[in-house]
């Protein structure tokens, strides 16, 4: 049997205000595991601005800003700035954002840091759309997925935003994706991380059960699957260039991710058969990037 | 700090909004309308062993180094691992859930393996607070022995009988030692024995003692088995060169000189008929089985009579014997018929049917006749209700005579050594019952392993731990996406050009890089594995592992019922329940 194994500490406390079954606050918590104590998080408008408690309380050991929605990565260069001139080169600084504040609302403060190679990990929670604020799409909805701004009839017809090539392309020093389901991967990319100075970016699927229309119970399930059918592939990138594939998919059919979640009840044969085609040509596309 | 933070006014109020209290106050529990639940089940190994072996737990333990514990789970059920590891025809096998993924786990090579390297027990084992009563046990079986192992772990005072001058019944002189080596079963037998049992020998109820001479016995255990041969009914059978494959084997394995001719006919299809001829090939003779079903029907475990074939051993099927032809009183010839199959009988096997005018005969120096065994009752007295050949049991294995109990092969058709030693077990439940004076029949349903009578004497013995549901996990209620697939790790056998030339052990046990491997391929159906899924995976810091016998606890305070650790529990260890409004 495959046993996983990560590290015992806990920095968070019960008592969060995800909804059940929620990937985040499984996110957060590996990723406390894997940078310890010293760490400050930078919270944009997002989920987790709710999550981790409101004032005065805190679900999270470790200092943590709110920010406004565009502002993450702004914000984190700003306390990086303040720890230096402070002489603190141990603490971790982290900004934690959703896809809408990632892809969408925050790109212009990201690719301005990322430019920069200012020292901070940004970790971008992907859930694939507005959630906290009623599930409006965003550039990281999947095509074809369901939406309240995508109903059926009027499908997104656009694909996903590549945002790990659109920060691959700033050069910075390191990049990776990670799931929910895979928590050793998770752990283990952010402990490099943490060794790399610059702008290290870490795009983290964890799937919103209200969101994508699945059982509370089946959030890991179905992040499993999106690796398993290469939907979201598990990789790195070094100094922009380097690619590496972390994790050897089975391949299977994406039809069964798919068939997992009401976002994606309304879709035809074809339609599947088309998110396959794309699928297996962002697969090559990531193996020919492997190669070099 | 799990208390709210109520400030009196806004002056009170920090300058920046910093926070100064955890959520903890937040009790998310009540947002629950499902509650998980850790709920053992039953593993289907486990419910298909007739000794009862935890058998996920024992292999669990093999899959972390930890043999020494493995054994102790074994023998908490089962006092014979390194026997059953040989010879049992291990059902656990046929029902594990691997089957739908791969191949089934090599358990009874792991029994065996773990027995391997167990060493041998030091005499005056500590038991479980000494008991005054005396308890007799008539028959060093493995009925008899594990009866009175499992008493004497009880405290009790227990004295075995055996009739013949060495102890272990069928194990000693019905299995051969190229299955079953000498040495391992003397080391199992004193293994029991050092829990303080007394066995003697030359000592056979209605001869050289009466039942009179055990009334001073708090209790008794009938366990002679079934030694009487069956008679073919045909001319001959008094011939010399004819005798019965059970007093051949009984010879051989008490060391006692046999002769045998060279073209020896053994008949019959079971186990017994397929020892003798493996027997009779190594003594040097040829060796021909002559049973009157074909392969499917013959009721010998499958591995005998495919070890028997490799070994080159012929057999007649569909052949009856029909008479034993002698010259000077010696057995020259077996005349035979040939047969076909017709509907089935009460068996639920076909039935044969002789072909008429087909007869021939067969050159033979000596018949073994291996056609079925029955047990002796004559030594019992009038008052011990028998039926249909057997001693009548209820499920308690208690006699119709207060105080006397029976089991194994002489009151059951389930003759196997892994029944034998589950009724040993029973009766010593029902024994300590009776002297208890518990009721029998509501403590052996309580202590009842899946649904078909398996009985757990953990279970028995302490009813907080190892709790169970009957439910019988099934393949679809694990999660695979935790197992990768695995080859099944086998024992290597000898070669038969080696294995023939005496009685030298066939099968070699598994190695230690085997083992651990094997171990680790176990799905360990139902029982938790602290594997530790349910903690890694829980958004709420709601599980909490704490180590002792439950592993891990759920705090309900906070668990909001997402069913996660349900999910991704990869071994089915955790139910669901509605939470109660």
């Amino acid at each position: 049997m495959k046993k996983i194994h990560i590290p015992k500490e806990e920095y968070m406390v019960p008592g969060n205000l995800a909804c059940a079954g929620c990937g985040s606050p499984i996110g957060l918590r590996f990723a406390l595991k894997a940078l310890g104590e010293k760490t400050v998080i930078v919270i944009p408008a997002s989920c987790m601005s709710i999550i981790v408690g409101g004032f005065p309380y805190s679900a999270v050991g470790v200092p943590i800003l709110h920010v406004a929605f565009a502002t993450a990565a702004c914000s984190a260069s700003g306390i990086r700035a303040s720890l230096d001139m402070q002489g603190d080169r141990e603490t971790t600084v982290v900004a934690w954002a959703g896809d809408g504040g990632t892809f969408d609302i925050g790109i212009q403060a990201l690719s301005g840091a990322a430019e920069r190679n200012d020292d901070f990990i940004y970790i971008c929670s992907d859930n694939e759309a507005y959630m906290n604020t009623g599930i409006q799409r965003s550039s990281a909805t999947p095509y074809l997925a369901w939406t309240t701004t995508t109903p059926v009839g009027n499908p997104k017809e656009r694909p996903k935003k590549d945002i790990m090539a659109i920060m691959a392309d700033h050069g910075i020093p390191y990049a990776a994706t990670a799931c929910v389901a895979y928590p050793e991967d998770f752990i283990r990319k952010l402990k490099k991380a943490k060794g790399i100075k610059g702008t290290r970016f870490i795009h983290l699927l964890s799937p919103c059960p209200a969101g994508w229309r699945i059982a509370s119970d089946e959030v890991i399930r179905v992040a499993r699957l999106a690796v398993e059918t290469k939907v979201f592939s598990l990789y790195e990138i070094q100094d922009g260039e380097a690619y590496t594939i972390n994790y050897q998919p089975k391949g299977i059919p994406v039809e069964e991710y798919l068939n997992t979640q009401g976002r994606f009840r309304h879709l035809t044969g074809e339609e599947m058969a088309i998110i396959q085609e794309n699928v297996d040509h962002q697969w090559s596309r990531l193996l020919k990037r492997c190669e070099g | 700090m799990a208390s709210k933070i109520t400030y009196a006014s806004e002056m009170e109020m920090p300058f920046s909004p910093v926070s100064s209290g955890d959520m903890s106050w937040n009790r998310t529990g009540t947002w629950r309308y499902i509650r998980p639940k850790y709920e053992d089940k039953t593993p289907p190994c486990n419910a298909a062993c007739p000794a009862g072996i935890d058998i996920p737990m024992f292999i669990g333990l093999v899959g972390e180094g930890r043999y020494d514990e493995a054994w102790n789970v074994i023998r908490e059920e089962n006092p014979f691992p390194g026997v059953c590891g040989r010879v049992c025809f291990h059902p656990c096998e046929s029902h594990c859930n691997r089957a739908d993924y791969d191949e089934v786990i090599a358990i009874n090579a792991l029994e065996r393996f773990v027995a391997d390297q167990a060493p041998p027990l030091e005499a005056g084992s500590p038991v479980r607070g000494r008991r005054e009563e005396r308890v007799a046990v008539v028959g060093s079986g493995p009925s008899g022995l594990s009866c009175a192992y499992h008493l004497a772990k009880m405290g009790y005072q227990v004295i075995i009988f055996e009739s013949l001058p060495q102890p272990g019944g069928i194990l000693r002189v019905g299995i051969p030692s190229y299955r079953l080596p000498k040495d391992i079963l003397d080391k199992e037998i004193a293994d029991i024995q050092a829990y303080g049992v007394e066995i003697k020998t030359n000592a056979r109820l209605g001869g050289d003692l009466s039942f009179g001479d055990l009334e001073e016995y708090e209790a008794i255990f009938l366990a002679t088995g079934a030694h009487v041969s069956r008679k073919l009914s045909i001319p001959g059978e008094d011939l010399e060169g004819v005798g019965s494959g059970l007093d051949l084997l009984r010879d051989i394995n008490l060391g006692k000189t046999v002769h045998i001719g060279r073209k020896v006919a053994v008949i019959g299809g079971g186990n017994t008929a397929l020892d003798a001829a493996r027997a009779v090939l190594r003594l040097g003779g040829i060796p021909v089985i002559v049973y009157r079903r074909s392969r499917e029907e013959m009721p010998a475990f499958d591995e005998e009579v495919s070890e028997a074939l490799e070994e080159g051993i012929k057999i007649q099927y569909l052949t009856g014997p029909t008479e034993i032809i002698g010259t000077n009183g010696r057995a020259t010839q077996l005349e035979c018929i040939k047969i076909e199959l017709g509907g089935e009988d009460e068996t639920g096997r076909r039935r044969p049917v002789p072909i008429p005018d087909s007869n021939f005969t067969m050159e033979v120096d000596t018949v073994i006749v291996a056609a079925g065994e029955e047990p002796d009752l004559t030594f019992l007295p009038e008052d011990i209700r028998v039926e249909g050949k057997m001693v009548s049991i209820d499920k308690g294995a208690r006699t119709s005579e207060k105080g006397i109990f029976a089991g194994g092969d002489m009151a059951s058709l389930d003759r196997t050594v892994a029944h034998a030693i589950g009724f040993g077990k029973r009766a010593a439940i029902s024994i300590d019952c009776l002297i208890k004076k518990r009721d029998v029949n509501s403590v052996l349903q309580g202590v009842q392993v899946g649904e078909n009578g398996i009985l757990s004497m953990a279970k028995y013995l302490s009813e907080v731990t190892r709790r169970r549901s009957p439910h019988v996990v099934a393949f679809e209620d694990l999660n695979l996406d935790y197992f990768e697939h695995a080859e099944r790790n086998e024992r290597v056998k000898l070669p038969v050009s080696e294995r023939i030339r005496d009685f030298r052990e066939v099968s070699a046990g598994l190695t230690d890089g085997q083992a651990l491997k094997e171990g680790e391929r176990c799905f360990s159906c139902g029982v938790c594995n602290g594997c530790e899924n349910c903690s890694i995976f829980c958004p709420d810091l709601s599980v909490i592992t704490d180590g002792g016998v439950v592993k891990y606890r759920i705090n309900y305070d906070y668990c909001k019922g997402c069913g996660i650790c349900i999910a991704e529990c990869p071994n089915n260890a955790l139910s669901i329940e509605k939470e109660a409004k």
